[in-house]
């Protein structure tokens, strides 16, 4: 069976995935009576939240959809668009089908977020998760499992389940599952780039974060069997890794356009959370034990996650080298302090690696592209007239 | 007829707070130049300077060195250097000022700041400082530990037991570090009274808050109180920094009892939530003054830490209450709607008119949601509030004419409000 | 009779305006401000005072308001921009509890009493500063006078979207439009409503109460007026003197000292 371009599974979530009514959750919703708990990037336990009855669904804010018309007064104009479109969907009314929201220690901005959202939106029960960032301690890992103990704690309540560590190894089996489907998605586009977009890609990972992981894993095994079965010509294009990008999401027809104006993207960090283990966490006695020593022990970096061990700058042109990239895009949200921070570090790194690379500042409320299309076409231009 | 005073309040305490800080500098510049003692860089926010002190590290402040510099005017230059390395406009201009600073021998008008023989990042609330800690750890080599301070997220507002061990155990961590870096074993004694005097120290500094209840407020919340800021974090736990707060306590009686305030007439009462602009920290005091406005308390004081509500360290427990205060004993490391409770506690029992929300841009855990705050104030409390911004290292987003305009049309509002009621209650306005 | 005047030193003109006792208008006059502030204060003023027929001295208090207040240095007492617009809007329309000013250099929005006291107000971040010269710079790229851009953008059907009101941008994100054969209308539109969306989330800040009435130049731009009206969701009142609001809200601060000789609202505080 040949598949071709406009059949291939991205295509029909292209325009789900978007949509702030949240048509998929809301269907679901209706079929299982699962409410949803809404997932602030970049990386929370979902683990705990499906075990206790509820559907994590990651909450990107309000894309290029939304219209901000209240959110402005609340957040100062410095900060990023995620942070006030997040709250606007509050103001909209966009958060029925969310019972609750979880929020994570990943920058002073969202963290002022959790408290603002509870205030104004009560209805929705915010859990706020302090994940470690003193990753070498010896007192981390018992600190992190007594952390994810008390938020299974609060996420019970809104459910009113009584979690079981059965529950949870199975919720852990379930979303080792998503994952490892994930990663496979991922190892083969690095390796076929021409048979598998960076556009559909996403598509396919933002799927996996609005439904229930046990239904979409089966729909990524497919998408990789449909894209094995491409045969796509290699164009004359440069291979990129893009970082930057994992919380604030540039809208889709942004990394088309970055793919188009000739680069192949191997590697990013779109959506991290959602795929941040390196390895399937393992299913043993202490689940929450085993969820918190993933974290803190064999998770991707991320700009939001400060481990002294493995400076960020050096993970960056790892991963450049192991998938072979020309270059590398540094994606960056406006008034990102933390991809910001990264930046000053990154730039100095490539430039004693001596691997080329373009900053481009994103932001998700965009709709014009050409000024980042000629950034770019310029840039790969440079590289391969070189 | 009110204008600008010239007589600025500058009391015993202001005189010896140079002298003392001169010193602390000249000891910073002592190591610098290799006398052999060690310093260590550390962060404000709810800082555990006793530890330190008890391994006889001086402790080192970033904050404190470039808000020195930006208030002697020399921080842009540092944050222009930092920028042409790769720092965006939009991050922390103090990070950016250190890390130009760094990139210039560290020479400051008064000091020679020690590079760091230990990086002590203790991540209170500000998710800045991973990242500022992140990379002096990478720019000086020294060894760097995050002391982790899980942030307030329950509802009753208090750390969890386990948070509590937690730190406690990184906290001896951390005294496995100093005792790596200095050679020498930590004397429990020697911590112990230190942490004693911490708590002597508390105690005075939380009699002076409450004096600024009276009326008038012998000094200025905001404007004075960061004179007594930096021998709180610098010499916290010494005998030289217990003996500045007796001065500064004696003094502010003296005041009280003559009832004297920082300005000829105290007019308007406002609580100030906020760090100040240091570039133009004069210009901005002067833009409150004209109006005889006095701020009787401010969050920008309790970021260090926060005990005018009955905090004291506990030499029964030094590690515990070293532990609590940086866990919850701060503005940095509550929650956005706790500060909402403070300020409120603020306006009520220190009997402010309004209150005034500076916003800074380098400052997002201050700032990111003032709005909001804002809005909580005018319309759930009542309270006049005004909203303002420009930012607390780099002069660029000070636009002082834009400022005068706000601040002038607020208390016009206020005198306005007030004739007003004057007339209303059948008085001469 | 007793007179007073308002003098209201703008970034681009300056504005007086001379009342009565009951507050009537009894001459304006209008000025481009240009580098000499006091000089454009002083020629505003005196063409005020030809055109009322009164003599210099007939006029009991002036106040200077606006950016350039302290630059009126024949004046009695400054008073902001902040006050006076509320004042003024209040003068010309009793029923006004929320104004919207947009100015060169700030967009403000007042809540006012029924005394036309300020109650409350907000102004636009350091930012998302200066939608005068945002207005100037698209009218720049699309060929027309800021004037003209109001009623064109009337035409429009379907207002393109602009990511941004930052003026550094404005220019090229419009070159790409007009590259995309979009209509000048749909751009005009799209620019109003990007201003229009920054002043309304200004006006939540202290509640949109009606009546709102919308002050200074920029309310004779329909297009603006319009956009605000629609994403307000109530109309907004324009007066023929909005032009003028400021100088006339100081000018009723200066006849209050006059009437009562001495010392008013905050003036003095502020000489």
């Amino acid at each position: 069976m040949t598949v071709t371009l406009d059949v291939f599974p991205a295509a029909r979530y292209r325009d789900v995935v978007e949509d702030r009514d949240f048509p998929t959750v809301r269907e679901y919703q209706a079929r299982t009576g699962r409410a949803a708990l809404g997932c602030y990037p970049v990386y929370g336990p979902f683990e705990l939240g499906y075990a206790a009855g509820l559907l994590p669904v990651g909450l990107f804010g309000g894309g290029n959809r939304i219209e901000i018309q209240t959110a402005d007064s609340r957040f100062q104009s410095f900060i990023c668009s995620v942070v006030k479109s997040t709250m606007e969907l509050g103001f909209q009314d966009k958060l029925g089908p969310f019972e609750a929201l979880m929020f994570e220690s990943i920058c002073d901005p969202a963290r002022n977020l959790a408290s603002i959202m509870s205030r104004n939106f009560p209805k929705q029960k915010v859990t706020y998760v302090h994940l470690p960032q003193n990753m070498t301690s010896a007192a981390a890992p018992d600190y992190l499992t007594s952390e994810y103990r008390r938020v299974l704690a609060e996420l019970e309540t809104v459910t009113g389940a009584h979690v079981t560590d059965d529950d949870l190894r199975a919720s852990l089996a379930t979303y080792n599952a998503l994952r490892s489907a994930l990663r496979a998605l991922y190892a083969f586009r690095a390796e076929r780039p021409q048979d598998l977009l960076t556009g559909e890609l996403y598509t396919l990972t933002r799927l996996a974060t609005i439904m229930d992981p046990a239904e979409v894993t089966p729909i990524l095994r497919e998408a990789l069997d449909a894209a094995r079965a491409r045969d796509g010509r290699v164009k004359d294009r440069i291979r990129v890794v893009l970082a930057g990008a994992f919380c604030e999401q540039p809208p889709l027809e942004l990394i088309e356009s970055i793919e188009e104006s000739g680069c192949y993207i191997v590697d990013d960090d779109f959506l991290l959370g959602w795929r941040l283990f390196r390895r399937d966490v393992p299913i043993d006695d202490d689940p929450c034990r085993a969820l918190a020593l993933a974290y803190l022990n064999d998770s991707l970096h991320a700009s939001t996650k400060h481990d002294l061990r493995a400076p960020r700058a050096k993970a960056l042109i790892e991963s450049a080298r192991s998938h072979d990239a020309d270059a590398v895009i540094c994606l960056i949200a406006k008034f990102c302090e933390p991809g910001l921070f990264d930046y000053a570090l990154y730039r100095k790194a490539l430039e004693v690696e001596s691997i080329p690379h373009l900053y481009v500042e994103f932001e998700e409320k965009m709709w014009l592209y050409e000024r980042i299309r000629t950034e770019v076409e310029t840039f790969v231009e440079s590289m391969l007239f070189r | 007829m009110t204008v600008a005073p010239e007589i600025r309040y500058q009391g015993e305490m202001h005189q010896l707070q140079k002298e003392i800080m001169a010193k602390y500098y000249a000891e910073a510049t002592a190591i610098a130049k290799g006398n052999g003692r060690k310093a260590a860089h550390l962060l404000i926010a709810g800082n555990p300077v006793e530890l330190l002190r008890a391994f006889d590290v001086l402790p080192i402040y970033p904050e404190v060195n470039v808000l020195q510099i930006a208030v002697r005017k020399g921080s842009l230059p540092l944050i222009q250097k930092a920028e042409e390395l790769g720092y965006a406009g939009d991050n922390c201009a103090y990070v950016k000022a250190d890390i130009g600073l760094f990139h210039s021998g560290y020479e400051t008008p008064f000091a020679t700041i020690p590079k760091p023989d230990v990086l002590v990042c203790n991540y209170v609330g500000c998710n800045v400082y991973l990242n500022w800690f992140e990379h002096l750890a990478e720019l000086t080599g020294a060894p760097a530990m995050n002391i982790d301070i899980p942030f307030i997220r329950t509802l009753d507002g208090e750390p969890t037991a386990d948070d509590v061990t937690y730190v406690v155990k990184q906290l001896e961590e951390l005294i496995v570090l100093l005792e790596q870096v200095t050679g020498r074993s930590l004397d429990w004694k020697v911590l112990t009274k230190i942490v004693e005097r911490s708590a002597q120290t508390g105690e005075l500094w939380s009699q002076i808050k409450e004096m600024t209840k009276l009326r008038p407020a012998p000094y200025d919340a905001y404007f004075d109180s960061v004179t007594m800021m930096a021998p709180l974090y610098t010499l916290r736990g010494t005998e030289e920094g217990l003996r500045f707060f007796e001065v500064a306590h004696r003094e502010m009686t003296a005041q009280v009892n003559r009832k004297q305030g920082p300005l000829p007439e105290e007019r308007f009462r406002i609580v100030i939530e906020g760090p100040p602009p240091w570039p133009k920290l004069r210009v901005f005091r002067d833009m409150f003054s004209r109006w005889g406005a006095v701020a009787v308390a401010s969050t920008y004081s309790t970021v260090g830490g926060l005990w005018e509500f009955g905090f004291r360290h506990d030499p029964a427990h030094p590690l515990e209450s070293i532990a609590r205060h940086m866990l919850s004993y701060n503005v940095c490391n509550r929650t956005f709607l706790q500060r909402y409770d403070q300020l409120e506690r603020y306006v009520k029992e220190w009997h402010a008119d309004a209150m005034v929300i500076h916003s800074v841009k380098s400052c997002r855990l201050f700032s990111a949601g003032q709005g909001d705050m804002r809005e909580h104030f005018v319309r759930d409390l009542d309270v006049p509030t005004l909203l303002i911004e420009s930012d607390l290292e780099d002069p660029r987003y000070f636009s002082e004419a834009q400022l005068r305009n706000r601040i002038d049309a607020f208390f016009e509002a206020l005198e306005q409000r007030r004739i007003t009621a004057g007339r209303a209650a059948g008085g001469v306005a | 009779m007793r007179y007073a005047a308002g003098v209201d030193v703008g970034s681009t003109q300056t504005k007086a305006i001379i009342v009565d006792e009951s507050h009537a208008i009894v001459a304006r006059a209008l000025t481009d401000t240009g580098a000499y502030l006091v000089r454009a204060a002083e020629r505003a003023f005196e063409s005020a005072l030809s055109e009322a027929g009164l003599p210099r001295e007939a006029v009991g208090q002036v106040i200077g308001t606006g950016y350039g207040r302290f630059k009126v240095e024949f004046g009695d007492a400054q008073v902001t921009e902040i006050s006076c617009h509320a004042k003024g809007a209040w003068a010309l329309i009793p029923a006004t509890r929320t104004v919207i000013d947009i100015g060169g250099q700030d967009t403000k929005a007042i809540k006012v009493s029924d005394r036309g006291e300020v109650l409350d107000f907000a102004m636009n971040d350091k930012c998302a500063a200066g939608s005068g010269r945002f207005l100037t710079n698209s009218a720049e790229a699309v060929g027309l006078q800021v004037s003209e851009m109001g009623a064109r953008s009337m035409d429009s059907k379907q207002p393109v979207r602009l990511s941004t009101v930052c003026t550094i941008f404005v220019e090229s994100d419009i070159l790409t439009y007009l590259a995309q054969g979009k209509k000048v209308e749909d751009i005009l539109a799209g620019v109003h409503g990007a201003i229009a969306a920054r002043t309304v989330a200004l006006v939540r800040r202290v509640g949109a109460e009606s009546e709102v009435t919308f002050t200074g130049g920029v309310s004779r731009n329909i297009g603006i007026v319009k956009a605000v009206q629609e994403k307000l969701g109530v109309p907004v009142n324009v007066s023929p003197d909005s032009h003028f609001t400021g100088a006339l809200g100081a000018a009723i601060f200066a006849m209050e000292r006059v009437l009562a000789g001495s010392a008013m609202t905050g003036s003095e505080v502020l000489a």
